[in-house]
């Protein structure tokens, strides 16, 4: 299926400057620098471009929040922190499309009137934080950055930052802070970072993603990108399958196409021949849904209509014969280890919902236990500094809807389901 | 916590048992002593306060000035313990 960001499918060979330029590479820029940064906005916006870091926000509004910040000077932060379990996409557009992602950076830069970017990435990447060296230094020879982008007024100064290796360290204002030379600790918000991010100044924070839609969009027009995807979610979103499925992998696909077919055609199914039971469409944040939404399509507001998110695209599927509450102490064993602990009331979830979820496991406390997580959730409602509070909400809640014979079969018989 | 033990045992409290529990959501007003069955909730702890807690325990007047925590916190954290499970 054709892609914007891949246009010929996914590849794996590394695009150099050269390649790049083939397919119009850069000219984005110089049409740009042409233009003043309120008509780059306005172009977003008009794409309605959105967020694809797993919050969905309007990408325009972002810029031009920041935009509009009196204080100066701005800054432009990639988030390439990427550390959700599964997702691959923003390794793999660094490593392959360096350039696509550099002159996102740079268009993002002019429109929000930043005069440096940060390039925050996974330490872990090597491969990403080679081939975006080189591909800056490239980018630099030909006054893509540096001193009067492409000989015009505007000038901007990159660096790349290594980004820890924990979940809560790709949370934007984690990602300030570890730029700061501090640990990945979120601040509280607000105030936000278009308005007080980086050094205390007005700071625009941008998944990898999202910039690599920036090019094409200012390249062919917002219309043109508004014919891929759907009315509130347009253009295309990477999706990442791992080894549930027979073809893991990462596939480009237009918003708006049906869940059906990211896992049977691109991903060739379940694993095992097996049915499936419960489909994650945002591994590990999102509610699970059941084998009857299949037909999901892929965009913002279906998945909220079908009860659940779209997240960044990491799609995981739960196989007939599995145990949820199995599934679901994972998760929230996995969030309990990644809470970065300043936070009183996130502890205090985190820990109690596994610890209630490990008493489910072995069969102890009856009905009441299960009453327990609404309680625990509605308490911490809105309170920490990060969003990993609510993550483990949804989960649990639709794992509790969906599948209560699970938690019964435990419950009664102390035994696992999974196990008989 | 071993101070408490120790003056748990001067009394003569056979019935009861210290322990520490995994998260009260309150490390911000801690040290934080719940005593249970009985659900009195005691904040920002010092050692100069045991005497006055174990008194509590023993029969003695409930200590209201480490009485500080919000109902709502403290409702949340009796009912788990209630499910008989921590």
């Amino acid at each position: 299926m054709e892609g914007i960001l891949f246009p010929r499918g996914i590849v794996e060979k590394r695009e150099d400057l050269k390649d790049y330029r083939l397919r119009g590479g850069y000219s984005a820029l110089a049409k740009a620098v042409k233009k003043t940064p309120d008509e780059v906005i306005k172009e977003i916006s008009e794409a309605r471009l959105r967020g694809r870091g797993g919050a969905g926000f309007p990408t325009g509004k972002k810029w031009s929040f920041t935009r509009e910040c009196a204080e100066q000077p701005h800054y432009l932060v990639m988030n390439g922190g990427e550390d959700e379990p599964g997702s691959k996409k923003d390794r793999l557009l660094m490593e392959i499309l360096p350039h696509l992602v550099i002159e996102g950076v740079i268009l993002a830069a002019y429109a929000t009137g930043a005069s440096k970017a940060y390039l925050y990435i996974n330490a872990n990447y090597g491969g990403a934080i080679k081939s975006i060296t080189d591909a800056l230094a490239e980018a630099k020879q030909a006054a893509c950055w540096g001193e009067n982008v492409l000989g015009s007024n505007f000038s901007l100064d990159i660096e790349i930052t290594p980004a820890p290796h924990n979940y809560v360290a790709g949370e934007d204002t984690a990602a300030l802070e570890v730029i700061e030379g501090k640990k990945a600790w979120p601040r509280q918000k607000p105030p936000f970072p278009v308005t007080v991010g980086l050094f205390g100044k007005p700071t625009a924070v941008n998944n990898v993603e999202t910039l690599a839609n920036a090019p094409p969009i200012l390249l062919h027009g917002a219309e043109w990108y508004r014919g891929f995807g759907t009315a509130d979610s347009s253009g295309t979103m990477i999706f990442s399958l791992n080894e549930d499925v027979n073809r893991p992998g990462i596939y480009e696909l237009p918003f708006g196409t049906p869940l059906r077919y990211l896992i049977e055609e691109c991903g060739g199914g379940i694993k095992g021949d097996r049915k499936i039971k419960a489909i994650m469409p945002a591994a590990p944040s999102s509610a699970f849904l059941g084998p009857d939404k299949i037909d999901t399509p892929l965009d913002h507001n279906s998945m909220r209509d079908a009860g659940s998110a779209l997240g960044c695209g990491v799609v995981r599927l739960v196989a007939e014969g599995s145990c949820i509450v199995e599934e679901v102490l994972k998760i929230s064993e996995f969030f309990t280890a990644e809470s970065c602990g300043q936070c009183p009331a996130c502890r205090m979830e985190t820990n109690t919902l596994t610890s209630l979820l490990k008493k489910v496991q072995q069969g102890q406390g009856g009905q009441p236990i299960l009453e327990q997580f609404g309680k625990v959730l509605a308490f911490n409602k809105g309170k920490g500094f990060c969003n990993l509070i609510a993550m483990p909400g949804p989960p649990i809640e639709s794992a509790l809807k969906l599948f209560p014979e699970d938690f019964q079969a435990h419950l009664t018989t102390g035994k696992c389901p999974a196990a008989n | 916590m071993a101070e408490l033990q120790k003056r748990v045992e001067a009394k003569g409290l056979a019935d009861v048992e210290v322990k520490s529990y995994m998260c009260f959501g309150a490390c911000q007003e801690g040290p934080n002593i719940v005593l249970y069955p009985e659900k009195s909730w005691y904040a920002s702890v010092k050692v100069d306060d045991l005497d006055e807690i174990t008194d509590h325990l023993a029969g003695g007047p409930h200590v209201q000035r480490l009485d500080t925590i919000d109902s709502s916190l403290k409702e949340l954290i009796y009912q788990l313990l209630d499910t008989g499970v921590f």
